[in-house]
């Protein structure tokens, strides 16, 4: 709740002195209540202009719940490259493509079973990393100071420049033997310049390290405007107490920070389960299997080998994976707007 | 929850800002969080990381593609000729134009859906008022691969059934990039629309003001920056895609991160041309980049909204 406004919301008690704005349209209804159907349809949408949610409803219905429940649907069809076309009239046969999915490897080699652990591995890893990272960023810009205006824009840098581009940066960097990653491992003695760091085994590392240096500012821009919110009164008064740095952070800042904190980890979670770009980008294609992704094992499945069935049922396990931090995120989200 | 703070008040925060620092220096030091010493360690350790492998990007695109395919990189001969060569290399002023139209199409429809929509969010209370909330917040958990397999299925069947190409066209990927856009938008100005006081519409009510004539000549004009911050971040999702634009775009509507990404795969199995690949990266990152600097005020908000969510 730490950078909630003291915005009334519509919905609030007291929210506008005059009462026109809600009130009014509601008010003045039953004298008008008169006339035909139509007309007081007519009159109530233009105090009451309703229909402006019309676009964004069936623009949400049509592009994103509909395919969802679509997904479901062809995740029980027996589908390939010659059925998808006329998908409506594709052989029903029930979880079969589930049982395929988590027992059968797709193309590349990977079972549902192993995208999972590698996504789960992937997504936790850059969160446990990048949260520390992103806290002591936010710290150190919190106070301004001479050039903390730069700092705070270069800290942006990473995160703000486009995965794919990201993504083929580390190819470069990480390519063997010519790369800056192995010069300098090899320059230092530290590994050998041949360590192969896109193919086998290595390339989930690879791809790790980049997703940590692209996406710690994510949670600093999140801690760092915890930290503004957090009112001034309260440093002036632990100062005045003369509180140390240490009882400051433990007694004022954490408990501040915990909302923002939970909830930059669990989206920061979120958005790293469903990273395919990187995965996609950063390695020839078809990428080793050590960096399958569920995004990518899904991809694959259906663009490659056209397994469109096999595809919707990695894609449906992903959603059903994601709706516990899915439903907190929005209730989070839905309490903080005070609705 | 943090990230839920309305636009003007991230103004009202730095506004609030400067005026402590004026106040004097006791504020500043109460608020201090950490030694000194480590702030300067961390934010050294921290600024170096980031810039280093921009950099290196730089640099690279400033090399020959020889030199860098074999990794004798030499600072003293550097040259420009990869940002003239580059677009005879690969398609890439084409793939511009393509995001160009595609991004800027997705994010006006989506900016327009999105005002229509948080006008009677913000204004109205009535049922199904909070459901409505909730699955705006809910479309932005939506895994990308979860939509990309259906909306080919779909437009794969009604291509069959009305012998039309749909994948591939303009139509196709706009939309689909509504998904982002118009829940992104919605929320922005939702955020937006809270904090402005309803006593200026209210007047022009009283003068016989029609309630959409209210938001068209009152609201609209007061609500331009927030368009602007909606519009910027609604275009961006659509440059940086790949997942969607990878299956739903043919050669003549491929976009930048498109034509940037199939650069690289036929370089790799070819004489890598990675000098030429850099500089069309830098070229991709730069307006990016810039934009984001520039609106860096509503970052925080646009992460709530579901930018940048990496897809």
């Amino acid at each position: 709740m730490a950078m909630k406004t003291d915005v009334p919301t519509p919905s609030g008690p007291g929210a506008s002195p005059g009462g026109g704005a809600r009130g009014g349209a509601e008010g003045r209804k039953p004298v008008r209540e008169r006339g035909s159907l139509l007309a007081r349809f007519v009159h109530r949408q233009r105090n009451r202009p309703l229909w402006m949610l019309i676009p964004t409803a069936i623009a949400i219905t049509v592009i994103v719940v509909i395919p969802v429940v679509i997904t479901v649907v062809l995740s029980l069809l027996n589908l390939d490259v010659s059925t998808l076309r006329e998908w409506l009239g594709a052989p029903f046969i029930g979880f079969k493509n589930f049982v395929n999915a988590f027992t059968q490897p797709n193309i590349l080699g990977v079972t549902l079973v192993r995208s999972i652990e590698i996504s789960f591995v992937f997504a936790i890893l850059t969160t446990v990393v990048i949260t520390p990272i992103g806290i002591l960023a936010a710290f150190s810009v919190h106070r301004r100071f001479r050039g903390s205006g730069v700092v705070r824009a270069i800290y942006l840098v990473p995160y703000v420049i486009p995965t794919f581009v990201t993504a083929l940066v580390a190819r470069i960097a990480f390519a063997n033997g010519t790369g800056f990653v192995d010069q300098i491992l090899g320059d230092l003695h530290i590994a050998n310049r041949n360590f192969y760091w896109l193919i086998g085994p290595h390339a989930f590392w690879a791809m790790q390290l980049t997703e940590i240096w692209a996406t710690w500012p994510f949670i600093y821009l999140l801690v760092l405007a915890g930290l503004q919110a957090i009112p001034k009164e309260h440093y002036e008064a632990a100062a005045l107490d003369g509180a140390t740095l240490r009882q400051r952070l433990r007694h004022i800042v954490l408990p501040e920070l915990g909302g923002v904190l939970k909830l930059g980890m669990l989206l920061s979670t979120l958005f790293h389960f469903g990273n395919f770009t990187l995965a996609f980008v950063m390695f020839s294609s078809p990428p080793p299997p050590s960096v399958e992704v569920l995004p990518i094992n899904a991809y694959f499945n259906a663009f490659s080998s056209f397994n469109f069935g096999v595809a919707s049922a990695i894609a449906v396990v992903t959603m059903v994976i994601l709706i516990v931090p899915a439903y907190i995120y929005i209730r989070a989200t839905r309490i903080s707007e005070g609705d | 929850m943090g990230v839920s703070a309305t636009m003007p008040s991230s103004t009202r925060n730095s506004a609030g800002r400067r005026r402590g620092r004026q106040r004097s220096g006791s504020a500043g030091s109460a608020e201090q969080l950490l030694p000194r010493w480590i702030v300067r360690a961390v934010a050294t350790v921290l600024v170096v990381v980031s810039v280093v492998p921009v950099l290196y990007m730089i640099v690279l695109s400033l090399t020959p593609n020889q030199a860098v395919a074999l990794g004798t990189i030499d600072l003293a001969k550097l040259t420009w000729s990869n940002y003239t060569s580059m677009w005879s290399a690969a398609p890439l002023a084409a793939g511009l134009v393509h995001t160009l139209v595609i991004a800027g199409a997705s994010a006006l429809l989506s900016v327009a859906f999105g005002l229509l929509a948080a006008y009677p969010l913000t204004r109205f209370k009535f049922r199904g008022r909070g459901p409505f909330m909730t699955v705006l917040i809910g479309v932005q958990t939506v895994p990308g691969t979860t939509l990309v397999l259906p909306l080919f299925a779909v437009l794969s069947w009604i291509q069959t059934t009305i012998s039309a190409q749909l994948i591939g066209s303009y139509w196709a990927i706009i939309v689909t990039y509504m998904t982002f856009g118009v829940p992104l938008s919605t929320w922005l100005l939702v955020a937006y629309l809270r904090t402005i006081p309803r006593d200026l519409e209210e007047a022009a009510l009283v003068d016989g003001c029609t309630r959409f004539g209210a938001l068209r000549r009152i609201v609209l004009p007061i609500t331009v920056p927030a368009l602007v911050v909606a519009f910027v971040f609604a275009f961006l999702v659509g440059w940086n895609d790949v997942l969607f634009a990878s299956v739903f775009t043919n050669s003549s509507t491929q976009t930048l991160a498109i034509v940037v990404q199939r650069f690289a795969n036929n370089s790799a199995a070819a004489l890598p041309v990675y000098g030429e690949l850099m500089s069309a990266a830098v070229v991709s990152s730069a307006p990016v980049v810039l934009l984001y600097l520039a609106f860096q005020r509503y970052l925080v908000n646009g992460l709530s909204a579901g930018s940048l969510t990496g897809v």
